[in-house]
């Protein structure tokens, strides 16, 4: 912190008073300080362990995109295409959508298989493809929510319902963030709209709100909501305003003595450098040619898509905003900034109507984010950064191996679709400590795990392990409950055989 | 950080206690217990270790086989005692993964406790609360109330001094925004400032908890433990109208109504004998549980998730207990089961509401309502008078109806002859019905030819349509006249159109309304359905009547599925067409048709009635309707059963409803049921409910409950500060009459909250955040206030209580929520500058102003705030186009207050602070007038960004400056 020498004494009495204080800037607070100074049981929280990862890249496909047609090459499954669907897989089950005795549907692309590990990957990924060697593939994920607001929700908050605080809130609040300047937990949406469950995925739940996510926008507008001066003002003025501002509170300060009023004027301060630095770290034009080419990106770029009511049908295969918000989120770990989360609406391929379909739209929202996963990959090693960052990428479910047949029940051109499947889908993750190769296998329909079942705990579990928090000690006590990511049950494991 | 925090502790008083060598199991050894061991030695059974538990002495000291876990009078002897000591890994407790480690200092706490006895104690807040004799204090003087005597009691044994009293300034501004959450204009202060009587504070205090803006001001906390939003929450978060019990809260609160009344309406007012309307609408407090409403959802899931959330809130609202673990398992630290959760839940499993609006009912205003009463006395009035009938009427109603024995008022058309695409034949039977020969087609189009009389002229044309016979080909009986219009071949034998108007039907299927048959679009047109197998009538007048000739009449029937006339009518009149009314029987009508058609007086009374129902209507169309609580019947209660590890699918042992026993049973004459619950809640034997309150209450005014975890009053929960003071505060507000206005007005006017928060360099260190309260409050202001606060002092805020929720300027692009083409609609007149808790809650979407200053976003219940301190928030105050405004508004009234700079400045000072500038203070302020004016920058654009026009540029940054003084943002 830059104070005035005639403020640093003054800081040095209160050093332990600011500390105690609920919080100042992104970066300093811990978080026992923060509890112990509003009641909370001073539990020792010894929750700490050696960290793989520094960061956390997040990629959120919110919709969930079908792994029967990226992941899962299911000879099987093609042999049955186009028969009613077996009734052992239907009874006792809940679908969204499906009714009645639905058909199969084998895959609807080509699958080969890439690099050392001989990975089956679709057609459709040819990036994802080129850098398949490191990254573990997770092919038995399963979760226990089959609607989008709840999975969502149990993924990135640990509970259902809403009112709990996200993965990022979480890490944050444990770890803190390694740039004052900047928020140590970012979120960046693309696809036009907002994941299901809104805001509440980076919500701070009962944590305190200064861990709540900060969504940076790169639509147009302001990049950090209020982040700019009024128009007309110059950063001249603002600053002028502030020494003013400055001098006034110093003055308060001395009549009451209360550490709260310094404590403000460095949340002023701080407010100030973030005017400078959010621009800056946000500024895509920075990034040489080679670099923008690599993830596909377009700084300035603001895509129709973004403002329709309806994005799904102005989907372009060249819409840049993900690329965008892949480099962005390379910039914000490569400036200290601890959660970075992507979401990217439009992967609810139900094909009951325009715009989302396994058959035209999936390619074209594989188009959007394929090289640019890959070029984040690719950047992250070339900078060194890849093995202290962690990717995770996937949807909340996945999605069945029959066809939905709530509106028809043949197959038409712009309108395959697959029902919610909450039993099997696969998710990958790469980067900090993970071992690449595949995990996990299902049946020969793709309908169950038939090897090494990873739930949405252990999922949690294992990202919390990565970035140096042991997930079972993690807690805050709240509503009578020691409030943990993994939940109140210790069924959440890390998962080990995907740690190298 | 660890020095940090031993340093802090040895400025609580519980260690204080440990040198004086008593010790209190409440204060000193249950936390340790709790914390350390209760996770595994407690009150649940299923999670219970080695059978030991350690929150009963029974079972802490129940011997174990030659030895016991607590050996009363022998530390060496008790097991704990030697596994906390223990330095085998497999041995010693607490377990090293659980986390937990057990302190030197809470090791000797216990083996202290068990060397004298290992006595227990009921847990503090679960014992009924007594008002104790004032305590003895050194300073007499100092006192304006048994809360002081408390205070002073604490800071006297602690050795820590007492402020004086805060300035006449500082404490009419504390106290405005505490009761009404808005600052005291200029006058105000001075009144107070120069009123040298004895009772100026007391007048200031009762003049503030009269005003609107008290109610508004406290409506706030509860609305954030009713978790009030304006939308249902999850993917769609779609709007719900909910705004009305906002409107009852803000009453309530403001008549001074009861707790114990305010509680048992709003739990289960709907209940009550004979409840009025607001009670009903009071039920609304648990309809603000959240509803999904995406695709594919299962209602019965997020029902069951709304009535826990109701039982979760009931308890931790009342009872400041937390019941959310007992949903899947016994209680860890407090004595509630799985089993006595699920027999609470059944109380409320009861209500019909199932994951969907209803049961929602019309709420008006009471502006609304009076309307409507005055409307309805008007309607009956008129309704009187027609019952009079003036002698003329009969006479002249028989000369009426001779009329028709010349001209009957219908008369079927002559069928001329026909044309069909697919060669339907009609056939003219008797009575003038034209009947299909054959079976129709799928669809066809059809001119009829239809004589006109001579001598006298048509104005309007009549269709009659008979229920088509079963059987054949086509099973739909419906009709759809897509189109009908008409020609007429005068006897000059030339073709005119004929335009038809005022179309008139029976009954018309929704969307196939009898005005779509003659608008030109093909799409629609006249259909019946469901009620397609009854008889329909539909009329079209004749614009310009025509005599003489014929009338060709195309009718459009090509939707296919062979919906086409079978068996109809056409038929003219040439009488007034306001005497045409489309029923199917009109000769039986003829008698109301004379009287509100034909006989002028009459016909004078029914078009007020008329006009009176229309507005009644139009009224009624606006009224919000609320979704409220209601009873299911005896015959469709739900049976309970305990959800095995809170799975609502899988069912356990039954369970009866019942409220939880430890507490207390349900007062007698009161079933078990939300009624029931509410009087428990309520009832005195409760030892929780007072203190709660009064906790919330305390903690608004100073920063920080007497019990500082507000949410937990349980074992796990913190030690008041000031039990003595808790229970007397507990007391006194049963004894008050549960008034909130009294409780309210006994704090402030203490002596205790009158002192300065100024902090000597002493009090620092030893108190650092007040829990003696040794100094007046001070801390930063809520969203709402600092938003209402800025508005107030600029001239801006609209005064104007209750109504719906408003949309204030956010950033835009803030919604885009999924499939919800929901639009924040920015306010342009006074709704835009309305206070902090009008502002529309979208769950899934706060306002970003709101939330970043800790406000909810009414998703769950909130029981506190937990204040942060982040930029973000100086974004806000600086760059937010509300404070914006305040500041062009602000610097308008300060230009216009006095010619002169020093004047102006000191006046918008004032307006914001209520004292004046210190003299440092307004030539820092001067100076930087003087720099802004300097500085460059785009005048207009800035003027443009404060919603000025015209202005003074640099005032309006100077203004800004004044809205984020730290002692702007803080209560004083």
């Amino acid at each position: 912190m830059n104070l005035p020498i005639n403020l640093q004494n003054t800081q040095a009495i209160t050093r332990r008073h600011f500390f105690g204080q609920s919080g100042l800037g992104f970066g300093a607070i811990a978080l026992s300080k923060l509890l112990a100074q509003n009641g909370y049981a001073a539990q020792t929280q010894n929750f700490k362990i050696p960290a793989k990862a520094k960061s956390i890249i997040y990629l959120h496909m919110a919709g969930s995109p079908s792994q029967i047609d990226l992941f899962e090459n299911k000879p099987t499954l093609t042999k049955y295409h186009g028969k009613d669907c077996p009734q052992e897989y239907l009874e006792g089950k809940r679908f969204a959508f499906i009714k009645g005795t639905p058909k199969m549907m084998g895959p609807v692309f080509d699958y080969n298989q890439y690099g050392e590990s001989g990975q089956w990957v679709s057609s459709l990924m040819p990036g994802l493809s080129s850098v398949i060697d490191d990254v573990c593939v997770i092919r038995s994920m399963h979760t226990d929510q089959f609607n989008h607001s709840p999975a969502q929700l149990l993924l990135q908050t640990g509970n259902p319902l809403l009112g709990y605080p996200s993965m990022g809130s979480w890490v944050t609040y444990g770890l803190g963030s390694d740039n004052e300047n900047l928020p140590g937990f970012v979120v960046l949406a693309s696809g036009g709209k907002t994941p299901s469950a809104g805001k509440s995925l980076w919500g701070a739940g009962f944590l305190p709100t200064l861990y709540q996510g900060v969504q940076c926008r790169t639509d147009g507008g302001d990049p950090i909501l209020y982040l700019s001066d009024p128009k007309g003002f110059n950063r001249k003025a603002r600053r002028t305003t502030l020494d003013a501002l400055k001098d006034l509170n110093q003055y308060h300060h001395k009549h009451i003595g209360d550490p709260e009023t310094i404590s403000r004027i460095s949340q002023y301060e701080l407010a100030f450098r973030m005017q400078m630095s959010v621009p800056e770290v946000m500024d895509l034009k920075k990034e040489p040619e080679h670099i923008l080419k690599l993830y596909g990106a377009k700084p300035g770029h603001v895509s129709n898509a973004e403002s329709a009511t309806d994005p799904r049908q102005l989907y372009k295969s060249n819409d840049p905003t993900f690329a965008n918000n892949c480099l962005l989120a390379r910039r914000l770990v490569e400036n200290g900034v601890r959660f970075v989360q992507l979401y990217d609406w439009g992967w609810d391929h139900h094909g009951s109507s325009l715009g989302e379909s396994i058959d035209e739209t999936l390619p074209i929202k594989c188009q959007q984010i394929d090289r640019a996963i890959a070029g984040l990959i690719t950047d992250l090693k070339q900078r060194g950064l890849f093995e202290e960052t962690l990717i995770v990428w996937g949807g909340e479910f996945g999605r069945t191996p029959m066809m939905q047949n709530n509106v028809r029940n043949e197959l038409k051109k712009g309108f395959y679709g697959r029902d919610h499947h909450p039993h099997a889908f696969t998710m990958w993750m790469a980067g900090a400590g993970i071992k690449p190769g595949a995990y996990g296998e299902t049946d020969d329909i793709g309908y169950y795990i038939g090897k090494n079942p990873v739930g949405i705990r252990d999922l949690q579990a294992t990202i919390l392990h990565q970035i140096g928090i042991n997930p079972h000690r993690f807690h805050f006590p709240y509503q009578g409950l020691n409030q943990r990511l993994i939940g109140p049950t210790n069924e959440g494991k890390v998962i080990k055989g995907i740690l190298s | 950080m660890k020095n940090f925090t031993l340093l802090l502790l040895i400025s609580l008083p519980n260690l204080q206690v440990q040198v004086s060598g008593k010790i209190s199991f409440n204060q000193d050894i249950q936390p340790i217990l709790s914390s350390n061991c209760y996770s595994c030695h407690g009150p649940d059974s299923e999670s219970r270790e080695a059978g030991l538990r350690l929150d009963t002495r029974e079972g802490a000291i129940m011997d174990l086989g030659g030895y016991r876990a607590v050996d009363p009078g022998k530390p060496d002897e008790s097991e704990i005692i030697l596994r906390i000591e223990s330095e085998d890994q497999d041995e010693v407790m607490p377990p090293p993964e659980s986390g937990h480690v057990i302190s030197s200092e809470q090791f000797a706490l216990l083996r202290e406790w068990i060397q004298t006895g290992a006595e227990y104690e009921t847990h503090w807040s679960f014992k009924t609360p007594h008002k104790q004799p004032l305590p003895d204090i050194k300073r007499k003087e100092w006192p304006l109330s048994p809360i002081d005597h408390f205070v002073l009691k604490k800071l006297e044994t602690e050795n820590l001094p007492i402020s004086k009293d805060a300035s006449r300034h500082a404490w009419i501004r504390r106290v405005f925004l505490d009761i009404t959450g808005l600052p005291p204009t200029i006058e105000q202060a001075e009144q107070f400032y120069n009123d040298q009587e004895n009772g100026a504070y007391e007048k200031v205090v009762d003049h503030l908890l009269s005003s609107d803006a008290y109610g508004e001001h406290w409506a706030r906390m509860w609305l954030d433990l009713a978790r009030f939003a304006d939308t249902k929450g999850y993917e769609k978060d779609l709007h719900r109208d909910m705004w009305r019990y906002r409107d009852w809260l803000i009453k309530a609160l403001n008549e001074d109504m009861r707790y114990d009344q305010f509680t048992i309406e709003q739990l289960a007012g709907d209940m009550l004998t004979n409840p009025s309307p607001d009670q009903i609408l009071a039920t609304a407090f648990h309809r603000n549980t959240m509803e999904n409403d995406e695709g594919g959802t299962d209602n019965e899931e997020f029902r069951v998730a709304a009535v826990k959330d109701r039982v979760d809130t009931t308890i931790q609202v009342w009872m400041g207990l937390t019941m959310g673990c007992a949903k899947c398992h016994t209680h860890k630290y407090d004595p509630i089961s799985i089993e006595d959760y699920y027999s609470f839940y059944a109380m409320f499993n009861q209500t019909e509401d199932a994951d969907r609006v209803t049961p929602i009912v019309p709420t008006p205003t009471s502006e609304q309502a009076r309307q409507q009463k005055e409307i309805q006395k008007k309607i009956s009035q008129l309704q009187i008078a027609l019952q009079k009938k003036p002698e003329a009427f009969q006479k002249d109603l028989e000369n009426w109806k001779g009329k028709f024995k010349n001209q009957p008022l219908w008369e079927p058309f002559t069928l001329v002859k026909m044309e069909s695409k697919q060669g339907v034949i009609l056939e003219q039977r008797a009575h003038g019905i034209l009947q299909t020969k054959d079976e129709n087609p799928e669809k066809d189009t059809w001119t009829l030819t239809l004589s006109i009389p001579d001598d006298s002229q048509i104005t309007s044309i009549r269709i009659d349509t008979f229920p088509k016979k079963t059987g054949g080909k086509w099973i739909d009986k419906n009709v759809a006249l897509r189109e009908i219009s008409a020609e007429w071949n005068g006897q000059d034998q030339e073709s005119r159109k004929v335009n038809l108007i005022n179309p008139r039907a029976d009954f018309s299927q929704k969307g196939w309304e009898v005005s779509k048959a003659i608008n030109g679009n093909k799409n629609a047109g006249w259909a019946f359905s469901p009620r397609s197998d009854q008889p329909h009538v539909a009329i079209f007048d004749i614009q310009n009547p025509i005599k003489g000739g014929n009338l060709l009449l195309t009718l459009e029937q090509e939707f296919g599925q062979g919906l086409l006339f079978e068996s109809f009518r056409i038929s003219f009149s040439t009488y007034p067409v306001r005497w045409l009314k489309p029923v199917i029987d009109y000769e039986k009508e003829f008698n109301l048709i004379f009287e509100e058609q034909v006989f002028a007086k009459t016909r004078n009374i029914h078009d007020k009635i008329k006009r009176e129902t229309k507005a009644l209507n139009s009224l009624n169309s606006q009224i919000s309707k609320t979704p409220i609580m209601r009873e299911l019947p005896e015959s469709k209660l739900r049976p309970n059963a305990i959800h095995q590890r809170g799975n609502f699918l899988d069912p356990g042992k039954n369970v009866n409803p019942e409220v939880l026993t430890f507490f207390g049973k349900i007062p007698s004459g009161y079933n078990t049921d939300r009624l029931g619950a509410a009087q428990w809640l309520m009832s005195k034997e409760n030892p929780l409910t007072s203190r709660v309150m009064v906790n919330r209450v305390w903690a608004r005014l100073f920063g920080i409950g007497i019990v500082e975890t507000e949410e937990d009053f349980g074992s796990q929960g913190m030690h008041p500060s000031h039990p003595e003071l808790l229970d007397w505060l507990a007391v006194d507000y049963q004894e008050n009459g549960w008034s909130l206005k009294k409780l309210l007005k006994s704090i402030v006017l203490s002596r205790t909250y009158r002192q300065s928060s100024v902090i000597h360099k002493d009090a620092l260190q030893k108190d650092p955040r007040n829990r003696l309260l040794g100094r007046g409050p001070r801390f930063r202001l809520t969203a709402e206030m600092l938003r209402d606060q800025s508005l107030f002092a600029s001239g801006l805020l609209t005064h104007r209580i209750g109504g719906p929720s408003v949309m204030p300027p956010q950033p835009p692009g803030v919604w885009k929520s999924t499939y919800s083409g929901a639009k924040w609609k920015t306010e342009t007149g006074p709704n835009r500058y309305r206070r902090g808790l009008y502002t529309y809650i979208k769950r899934t979407s706060p306002h970003p102003a709101m939330v970043t200053f800790d406000a909810g976003t009414g998703e769950v219940c909130q029981v506190r705030r937990i204040r942060t301190n982040t930029p973000l928030q100086a974004l806000i105050t600086l760059n937010d186009q509300a404070y914006m405004e305040a500041a062009g508004n602000l610097s308008n009234q300060m230009l216009s207050y006095n010619a002169e700079l020093s004047q102006q400045i000191a006046h918008g000072f004032k307006r914001l602070l209520t004292r004046p500038p210190g003299k440092k203070e307004l030539q820092r302020l001067i100076s930087l007038y003087h720099q802004l004016e300097e500085e460059i920058f785009n005048k207009d654009d800035y003027l443009q960004s404060a919603g000025l026009q015209t202005g003074n540029p640099a005032m309006v940054a100077l203004a800004s400056v004044l809205l984020n003084l730290d002692e702007t943002l803080t209560k004083p």
